[in-house]
């Protein structure tokens, strides 16, 4: 089916709706609204909207459409690509849509579901399904849910949400507009591969349910909209061929696509995201393994046969490249609690983090072939920090957090002398068959420009975060130069600009690195179909 | 040389709550521990050995099966092989009964010995007496709160530094000794992957009453002087009111006001 029918949502008065007005209002008590974590310069904004159900946001879009004004939906504000900065307009937190509604097990696909509303934050989320406990659903849920809910407590099996996009304080709702992935794409995909249906509220304010699974795209790449007014719009895909690799850069796109994938990674500009159906995990105890090398490109090697091995199936490949190490141990020597790790080896000259499946009461455990391919590649097994403890996989985890939280503290200080200076970090993936290239092509040219550099990240998804740390505007200048070569590079081996940050209204320069003129203009008219006034997330994806 | 750890499995306290109703700790999904500061005599122990590689080091432990766990940490960290004393008729056992159990496990497993390291105390009873009972009962020395230490005398003698209030003490006696442990490394230590893996060919004997000659009336709850009636929570005092933050400009608006209406501003 490629038809879907629009619903329409109670009525609210929107005059009772609470509401900040005024930018000075705003931009002196709620500046915290008008930023995220990409610190772009927000152009501030007239209102702001707190709604706390789908029939308040929809007085709110109607309203805002009547009256020709602009609205930025925001949630937890983590992103980074200045998704929920807004240009003006309306501002409208999502916030208070923060409740678990239900919990069921789909018995054909096997999983557990639960129904959440957008602002619930992934932290909150995989607390309440590993423990077990939602607060307040019981006493909100229906029959049929309070069964499902005993059900669920009574299984032996530990259940998690596996997307984890780093920022566990990212808001669901802004997960999936932005289809977030992190270290566990490696093993579980991205956030779209969890969603099983949205309720998305469009800028007519009228409200789509989508499962996925029901509504496809036609032959001709088409789905109809039959509005509550009668009126039908008809949406055209666009054409293009998604990179082959972990993205966030563009709407999705595919023959016969399902209309659920439309919406997820759209950053917001079709219409708001209110609740959401995820899929749970079985959780199975891990053990967490930093293992060193005596080169960066040991590392690399490392990782091209480990991923061969189809009988070692980690959940996330990780890097750090010898500066990043280098760049650790100087941390460690000002101040050791901080890293929260033992000293880094001296001989270690690049290190590959990652886990695997672990049953520490088991005696018997046969990692040889892990043995022969760390073997193989100069290191041993050794050379190695593993730990399995609760606690401590949040210390390995923290430990990974360390790098970027310290690079962004070496830019603050340069700021302080040069405010123009900031941090360069790619977010460019390849796949698989380039890994090796472009790791070549990064070292080579960095090395040769002699500007301080380090490599970390989603190796696994060959997608490590190359950071640029200029001392100098004449840096900065290379640096940036570099950063659109390297862009190019990725795109020229079938690979994207953004792997998990979004395009927003940061990354659009290099858009048009991937996509070509035609192709965003194919985008732009699914923009005109869902949102002819281009009320929703202005300057999000396409440029103002 | 010889030097055995006794350690216990502790939940992680960060986490334990306290059933309101029964005053008992909700143990359903908490996780066990080796006790940080057994950690720290595990840690004392392996580097004697590191001075002195010739050195025997053994982990043991009283508790349930379950406290496995805590010995196999023991055993990744570098420890040679470890002790479960595991039998029902050891539960219920008060600090007295702990260290009577221990101290005849000692005797009647390992027999000789030159050093017994402790922690200074478990983070869930904090009662620091099984360490100083052992001694007692066994008739060594003891010197607590130590955080170095320094054989001597053709390891004939030991040399600790211990905690006192007012800084640290030195003080020497001869082996073999008891030694509670208060202080280890800043950062914990983290095993390789492959000192996991051997860790669990390392030898972990379970040992039970029948493998004690001991009378079943000074184990377990039946050998215990004293009993734990109830725990509870210390009383938490009345909050004072909380204003929902969420808006800022109105939750001001609100402190002010309750502000004035008490005339503090």
């Amino acid at each position: 089916m490629h038809e879907i029918t629009t619903e329409t949502l109670p009525i609210v008065d929107f005059s009772k709706l609470r509401c900040i007005k005024g930018y000075d209002e705003l931009c002196q008590h709620y500046e915290l609204y008008l930023c995220d974590e990409s610190r772009l310069a927000h152009q501030g904004a007239e209102l702001l909207f707190f709604p706390s159900n789908e029939a308040e946001i929809s007085a709110i879009f109607t309203e805002m459409g009547k009256r020709g004004i602009t609205v930025t939906l925001s949630g937890a504000r983590t992103g980074l690509v200045g998704g929920a900065v807004p240009y003006g307009g309306a501002l409208v937190s999502l916030e208070r849509l923060n409740k678990v509604l239900g919990i069921g097990y789909d018995a054909s696909a096997r999983e557990w579901i639960v129904r959440a509303e957008c602002g619930v934050l992934l932290r909150d989320l995989n607390n309440w399904a590993m423990k077990k406990t939602f607060p307040g659903l019981y006493e909100r849920a229906s029959n049929e849910t309070r069964a499902s809910l005993k059900h669920y407590k009574e299984t032996k099996e530990i259940f998690f949400y596996p997307p984890d996009p780093t920022e566990m304080g990212a808001a669901l709702g802004g997960t999936v507009a932005t289809n977030a992935s992190g270290a566990r794409t490696y093993r579980y995909g991205a956030t779209r591969d969890w969603v099983r249906k949205i309720r998305v509220i469009l800028a007519s304010g009228e409200a789509l349910e989508i499962p996925r699974g029901k509504y496809f795209a036609t032959p001709e790449g088409e789905f109809t909209i039959a509005h509550s007014t009668g009126v039908e719009t008809t949406v055209k895909i666009p054409q293009y061929t998604m990179p082959q690799t972990k993205n966030a850069a563009g709407i999705f796109s595919a023959p016969h696509m399902d209309l659920i994938d439309l919406f997820i990674g759209s950053e917001g500009v079709f219409g708001a995201i209110t609740e959401i159906e995820i899929a749970l995990q079985k959780w199975e105890s891990p053990v967490s393994i930093v293992q060193f090398f005596s080169s960066d490109e040991k590392a690399v090697d490392f990782v091209i046969s480990l991923r061969k091995e189809k009988s070692i199936r980690p959940e996330f490949i990780e890097f750090y490249s010898s500066h990043a190490l280098d760049l650790l141990r100087k941390k460690q020597a000002a101040d050791p609690k901080v890293v929260g790790m033992p000293p880094i080896p001296d001989d270690a000259r690049s290190a590959i983090f990652f886990d695997l499946m672990f049953d520490p009461e088991k005696k018997e455990h046969d990692y040889s072939r892990l043995e022969e391919i760390v073997i193989s590649c100069g290191s041993s097994l050794s050379r190695s920090w593993a730990a399995y403890e609760l606690r401590d996989l949040q210390r390995f985890k923290d430990f990974r957090h360390v790098l970027p939280e310290t690079v962004n503290s070496i830019i603050a200080e340069r700021k302080k002398e040069m405010p123009e200076l900031h941090k360069l970090g790619t977010d460019f993936a390849v796949p698989d068959r380039a890994l090796q290239e472009i790791w070549e092509f990064y070292k080579s040219k960095l090395e040769a420009a002699g500007i301080e550099w380090l490599a970390f990240g989603h190796i696994g998804n060959n997608h490590f975060h190359i950071n640029l740390l200029p001392r100098s505007l004449n840096e900065m200048e290379h640096a940036l130069s570099l950063y659109r070569e390297f862009a190019s590079k990725a795109v020229s081996l079938g690979g994207t600009i953004s792997a998990e940050h979004g395009v927003g209204k940061i990354k659009q320069e290099f858009f048009s690195i991937m996509f070509s003129d035609r192709e965003r203009d194919e985008m732009k008219a699914v923009k005109r179909a869902l949102d002819p006034d281009h009320m929703l997330n202005p300057g999000n994806l396409f440029a103002l | 040389m010889k030097v055995i750890v006794c350690v216990k499995q502790v939940p992680e306290i960060a986490e334990v709550q306290i059933d309101p109703e029964t005053g008992t700790l909700i143990r359903e999904g908490v996780d066990s521990i080796l006790n940080p500061f057994c950690e720290y005599a595990i840690e004392m122990a392996l580097g004697i050995k590191r001075q002195h590689p010739e050195t025997e080091t053994v982990a043991m432990s009283m508790g349930p099966f379950q406290a496995k766990a805590a010995l196999m940490r023991c055993l990744e960290m570098g420890i040679d092989r470890a002790i479960l004393l595991v039998d029902k008729r050891f539960a219920g056992a008060d600090t007295w009964a702990t260290a009577l159990t221990l101290a005849e496990a000692i005797i009647a497993i390992e027999g000789c010995f030159d050093l017994i390291l402790v922690g200074k105390q478990a983070i869930d009873g904090d009662t620091a007496q099984v360490g100083p009972e052992i001694s007692e009962i066994l008739g060594i020395p003891e010197i607590m709160y130590g955080v170095g230490l320094e054989l001597r005398n053709n390891k004939k003698k030991i040399r600790v530094t211990r905690e006192i209030e007012t800084g640290n003490e030195i003080v020497e006696t001869k082996l073999p000794c008891l030694i509670s442990v208060s202080k280890g490394p800043m950062i914990r230590s983290i095993s390789s992957f492959q000192e996991i893996l051997d860790a669990r060919n390392k030898e972990l004997r379970l040992v039970t009453a029948d493998d004690l000659a001991i009378d079943d009336d000074k184990i377990g709850l039946k050998g215990s002087f004293t009993q734990v009636v109830k725990i509870f929570p210390p009383r938490v005092k009345k909050q004072g009111e909380i204003f929902d933050g969420s808006d800022a400009h109105a939750a001001a608006h609100k402190l002010t006001d309750f502000l004035s209406s008490r005339r503090f501003i």
